[in-house]
């Protein structure tokens, strides 16, 4: 199969019996830039809304740069730029006009290493809320509640919630950062490695915890874990050198990917 | 198995016979030498940590030693007292003692804000081509030996003063109450307020050095989660930023404040060196360093002596006492982020 077929994915899946799968984010022919370094090269890919898609493929690919475009995030640094389309909900967020706290606020990111602030539990959720809501006391430990709860983490921090964010352990505190995430109401979750500084059981939670965010919230992961991708995600996306190579439903593409470097990829020839 | 000459690496692990007794005398006797060596660094180091205990304990001492007169000619009273004449050999300190705290106190209202906005703006502002220059700026600044302040501050600084801003603070505060007395007054040029300023000018580039390398030191990835939130850049230096960095924040604050309560020689030029207490901050007071440079030349009396050593010894307490406060303070910080 020639690879110049791919570089431009169409989406192979079939649409399942009664689902109908809406665009939340699509990017067009994006290109990246660090400095001259072209590190994303006409990347096309949709996110579905209510939806995981996973995003694979060996290091220095591009998978966390596309994830970091989502959000605008490169936009805090020099000398990096983007050209293309990225529209969600049909608005182009790469136009300068583009609001990006706004932007931030609608699409959500948790990161390979947990990053709680440095104040307390309590205030590492409210802080989020508080920049967009005037609540009263009791609307706030309610939000934050809700928050711990959504991330699994409530049963576990209670009695302490008073006590450092940096005083958890890191499964705690990667749940801590995807609850303060959830509680500023985000459409769009980015999911940067979150389990590769974490043990198997916190990861399993994780697992678990995407798994319940999923109907609510569109998702994107990044990966190494070919497994997480796996068990996690409704799409996979597999980028190889700054481009996509493929992109499907996860089911189709662990089974019977279509290109060859997908499928070296994926049961461990390279990566 | 393999021929003796040439035992592999696991052999002479397991067996320990690789090495002859000849050579493991060897090798006993260099782990000797080293140990000997150790034993010489530990006590090295020991006794340069010992030498700042002493050095610390002989200046108190000789401090205290030297004040003994004074204090016990005046007592208490010498900590309110406000006459200082020489002629008499009446000493009293609080004048100096309040001319200390108020030029500090003035020098950290004006460059702990500035210093952290400066700082901020290095580190989450700044273009990338104007970093460098004002990093050095703040370095040279920061490298200008202190008469020259002084010199600066007398001829240059003082007279702009006098001509085109205090007439200006006279006349817009001189209707508001409490204002009114704290700029009232003829324009000297010199006084307390130039005094100020000039600290102001003088801690700057610590504040801001020190705050800037802390800034930098904040983890990339706790800003862009900050940001990832949707928080605006201020958002992210006053929640994130100021609270991760506070220890670094709060001991540049006090080293700035320390050289602010001990500077002499610029003060000494800008102060008008007036042993009196004046409600308005325009008029001319004096520091403790101040006094004490200018007077221990004239200071012919025993008693008039003991006296420009217990200002001295003042000043001590004074800065241990902003020490303990910086320490409390940041033990407060620490319990309310629940750390």
């Amino acid at each position: 199969m020639s690879v110049a077929a791919f570089t431009v994915p169409t989406v192979t899946h079939s649409l399942s019996k009664d689902e109908e799968l809406a665009e939340k984010i699509s990017v067009r022919d994006l290109d990246f830039f660090y400095g001259d370094n072209r590190a994303l090269k006409s990347i096309s890919v949709p996110l579905y809304r209510g939806k995981v898609t996973a995003f694979i493929g060996p290091s220095g690919c591009g998978k966390s740069t596309l994830l970091r475009i989502l959000n605008r995030m490169y936009d805090l640094y020099p000398n990096q730029r983007a050209t293309g389309h990225v529209t969600l909900d049909n608005a182009n967020i790469l136009s300068p006009s583009q609001d990006l706290n706004l932007l931030r606020a609608k699409v959500g990111m948790v990161f390979q290493k947990p990053t709680p602030f440095p104040m307390t539990i309590f205030e590492n959720i409210a802080f989020g809320i508080r920049l967009y809501e005037r609540l009263s006391k009791s609307e706030l430990e309610d939000r934050v509640k809700h928050a711990l709860e959504r991330a699994a983490l409530w049963e576990e921090v209670k009695d302490k919630l008073g006590a450092n964010g940096l005083s958890l352990s890191g499964g705690q505190q990667q749940r801590l950062c995807i609850a303060r995430t959830v509680a500023v109401r985000p459409e769009v979750i980015l999911f940067d490695e979150p389990c590769s500084a974490l043990d198997p059981i916190s990861t399993a939670k994780i697992e678990e915890l995407i798994d319940e965010l999923k109907d609510d919230y569109t998702i994107a992961i990044v990966t190494h874990n070919m497994q997480q991708a796996a068990r996690v995600s409704d799409f996979t996306a597999f980028m190889y050198l700054g481009e996509l190579v493929e992109f499907g439903e996860t089911t189709r593409i662990f089974t019977t990917p279509n290109d060859r470097r997908t499928q070296d990829y994926i049961t461990g020839r390279f990566g | 198995m393999q021929s003796t000459g040439r035992g592999s690496v696991v052999d002479v692990a397991l067996q320990g016979t690789g090495l002859s007794t000849a050579a493991q005398l060897d090798r006993v006797r260099v782990l000797q030498r080293l140990r000997l060596g150790d034993v010489a660094f530990r006590h090295l180091t020991r006794a340069a940590a010992a030498t700042v205990l002493i050095i610390l304990g002989g200046i108190i001492v000789s401090l205290v030693w030297g004040s003994l007169p004074a204090l016990r000619a005046f007592g208490v009273s010498f900590l309110y007292e406000e006459v200082w004449n020489p002629v008499t050999e009446k000493f009293g300190a609080i004048a100096p003692i309040y001319g200390t705290i108020v030029t500090s106190l003035i020098a950290m209202l004006i460059a702990v804000p500035v210093g952290l906005f400066i700082a901020l703006f290095l580190t989450e502002l700044c273009p990338m081509w104007l970093r460098r220059p004002i990093g050095i700026a703040i370095e040279l600044l920061a490298g200008i030996p202190s008469i020259i302040y002084g010199i600066w501050g007398l001829f240059v600084f003082a007279p702009f003063l006098q001509q085109h801003v205090q007439p200006f603070l006279i006349a817009v505060f001189g209707e508001i109450p409490i204002l009114s007395t704290l700029f009232a007054g003829p324009p000297y040029g010199i006084g307390v307020f130039t005094a100020g300023l000039i600290l102001a000018i003088m801690v700057l580039p610590f504040i801001t050095s020190i705050s800037r390398d802390v800034f930098e030191a904040v983890p990339p990835v706790l800003k862009e989660a900050a940001y990832g939130l949707g928080c605006t850049t201020w958002e992210v230096a006053r929640y994130v930023v100021l609270p991760y960095t506070r220890v670094g924040v709060i001991g540049g604050v006090m080293l700035g404040l320390g050289r602010a309560l001990g500077e002499t020689m610029a003060v000494t030029f800008v102060i008008g060196n007036a042993h009196r207490i004046s409600g308005s901050l325009l008029a001319p007071g004096t520091t403790i360093s101040a006094t004490i440079a200018n007077e221990f030349t004239e200071a012919v009396g025993d008693l008039y002596t003991s006296a420009l050593i217990a200002l001295g010894l003042i000043l001590f307490v004074i800065t241990f006492i902003v020490l303990a406060i910086a320490r409390l303070l940041l033990l407060r910080l620490n319990a309310r982020v629940g750390a």
